[in-house]
């Protein structure tokens, strides 16, 4: 068997198992369909109750709002269904559960993605519906180009999504107990992505452009799918097609300071 | 006196607790700071590109959000939380075998975590003026003001026992908590003020428990609801506070004689 079919082999089983947890505890896995979809129902009421007392939002509309909160959460959901195992890395470190990937003849990033969990793609399906509605609510310009680049923007959006939280698990390398930070990159994650980064000052869009760019998840692409003319940044609308290389770039740099933390940590020898 | 003697002793031990997570808290400053930060940007874009008079001017409106904000420094704790770590790992059994009264002593455990993030609320408060300019209202309001939030206070807590006492029949709740209190965010007015919610929504929501946790006190603070409807909004908040209470007790019976049918 070539490395590649044992790589395919080992997520297929990590699918399969992902997915009979999921039916064996179907009463707890209703409860959580239940809490992704309250979460994204709290949230969308809260704009469309924001924006009908308030008509626009620096000229976004509530269906044009709509569309920014589904590509945010296409992504996001795709990134919660794939990745969500590297959430876990500070908890293998502080159970040292983590020794057992240095020894396994796989890579470690690989075996995190594929600890069995009780993972359905209920929330990415929800992003989907929505994503329609609000193409639906906010009418953008459906050519060959809006097919093509949804679909990159998306898996652009979730390595971004991914590689932040993937940098936030390594630092569990030297500080062992990172829930905090992991809270706050979260938090702000979720109320920096809702609104046009217009709204911020020079910095915050800045910090939210190059540092995190969380801007390339929905706020860069929605502005070019929506034919916006305001611009945060005074780029080119075009911009927001780059999210799948701005994506790849952050998993770049995210992964070479996970390979940083891995070494480090064997360098200690526990 | 003799009596309350341990449940000072449970409070105590549960502030130092708190007080060794400094990071946590400085984590937790700064991210109320951020939002504080981002909720004023919010409402002056609201406010620049929306002419029309509203409820809440935007400085009310500013006022509003950071209040809100510092007050869920110590509203969202949960204060009898450590009923249902205590019913998952069983360590309740021995707890009923102890000569306490237990959910006093969840609830002193509780007021210690609550008195540790109220001193919180001090730095906080000065660093989000150093970020906002805040109103102040004159004495007599905050007077009541503050009287509200500790009657907000109390329905949240009774709320929250209420539905840990759930666990003693399902274990789980988490899921189902964290829905309670995005809805509570929501429909209570901590994210929006209730004034911008449509008519027709806003006479269903003030039929429901949550306003008597965030908006009444707010409302007060920013001045929307003026002295002469004090009278009626306090005995409300009380109202409600009467009502959980007797669900609490209910469920606490009902729960508690489970765990000693099962053995614990």
């Amino acid at each position: 068997m070539s490395t590649l079919e044992i790589w395919a082999d080992v997520y297929k089983q990590y699918w399969r198992i992902n997915f009979l947890t999921a039916l064996e505890y179907r009463a707890n896995f209703l409860v959580w369909f239940g809490f992704t979809f309250i979460y994204h129902a709290t949230a969308l009421a809260a704009l469309w109750i924001i924006l009908r007392e308030f008509p626009v939002m620096n000229g976004w509309t509530f269906g044009e709002m709509a569309f920014l909160y589904s590509l945010w959460m296409l992504a996001h959901a795709l990134n919660n269904t794939l990745f969500l195992t590297v959430g876990d890395v500070p908890e293998h470190v502080r159970e040292g559960e983590i020794d057992r990937l240095f020894i396994r003849p796989l890579n470690p990033l690989f075996q995190v993605l594929t600890t069995p969990q009780q993972i359905f793609p209920d929330e990415l399906v929800l992003a989907i519906l929505l994503f329609i509605l609000a193409t639906i609510w906010s009418n953008p310009i459906i050519d060959i180009w809006f097919v093509i680049f949804v679909p990159l923007v998306v898996i652009g959006g979730a390595l971004i999504d991914f590689s932040i939280n993937l940098m936030i698990a390594t630092c569990a390398f030297w500080f062992v107990k990172v829930d905090a930070l992991r809270w706050v990159a979260f938090q702000l994650e979720q109320e920096f992505t809702r609104y046009p980064i217009s709204i911020y000052t020079k910095g915050v869009r800045l910090v939210l452009t190059f540092l995190l760019p969380y801007a390339f998840m929905n706020y860069f692409p929605a502005t070019f799918f929506l034919d916006k003319t305001e611009d945060a940044l005074h780029f080119p609308p075009q911009i927001g097609l780059l999210s799948p290389l701005v994506g790849l770039a952050t998993f770049a740099v995210a992964y070479s300071f996970w390979r940083v933390g891995l070494n480090h940590y064997e360098s200690v020898g526990h | 006196m003799t009596a309350v003697r341990p449940y000072i002793e449970f409070a105590k031990v549960a502030f130092s607790r708190e007080a060794t997570y400094r990071f946590e808290v400085f984590t937790s400053i700064g991210s109320l700071l951020v939002r504080v930060y981002l909720f004023r940007m919010v409402w002056t874009a609201l406010y620049f590109h929306n002419a029309g008079i509203r409820a809440l001017t935007l400085q009310e409106a500013i006022t509003y959000s950071t209040v809100a904000l510092l007050m869920s420094l110590v509203m969202d704790i949960d204060q009898t939380r450590l009923l249902v770590s205590k019913l998952e790992d069983g360590s309740i059994a021995t707890d009923f075998m102890k000569p306490i009264v237990v959910p006093l002593y969840f609830f002193s455990d509780g007021t210690g975590e609550v008195v540790f993030h109220a001193a919180t609320i001090v730095p906080s408060l000065l660093l989000a003026l150093l970020i906002v300019h805040i109103q102040v209202p004159s004495p007599v309001v905050l007077v009541v003001f503050f009287l509200s939030f500790a009657l907000g206070y109390f329905v949240g807590l009774l709320m929250n026992f209420v539905l840990n006492c759930i666990a003693f029949w399902t274990l789980e709740i988490q899921a189902m908590q964290l829905i309670v209190t995005w809805i509570t965010d929501l429909l209570g007015g901590e994210v929006i003020p209730l004034v911008f919610f449509p008519p027709v929504l806003q006479s269903f929501i003030y039929i429901l428990p949550f306003a008597a946790m965030y908006s009444t006190p707010l409302l007060i603070y920013v001045g929307v609801i003026t002295p002469d409807e004090y009278l009626r909004v306090l005995l409300l908040q009380a109202m409600w506070i009467v009502i959980f209470a007797i669900a609490a007790v209910f469920m606490w019976r009902f729960g508690s004689r489970r765990v000693v049918v099962q053995g614990g």
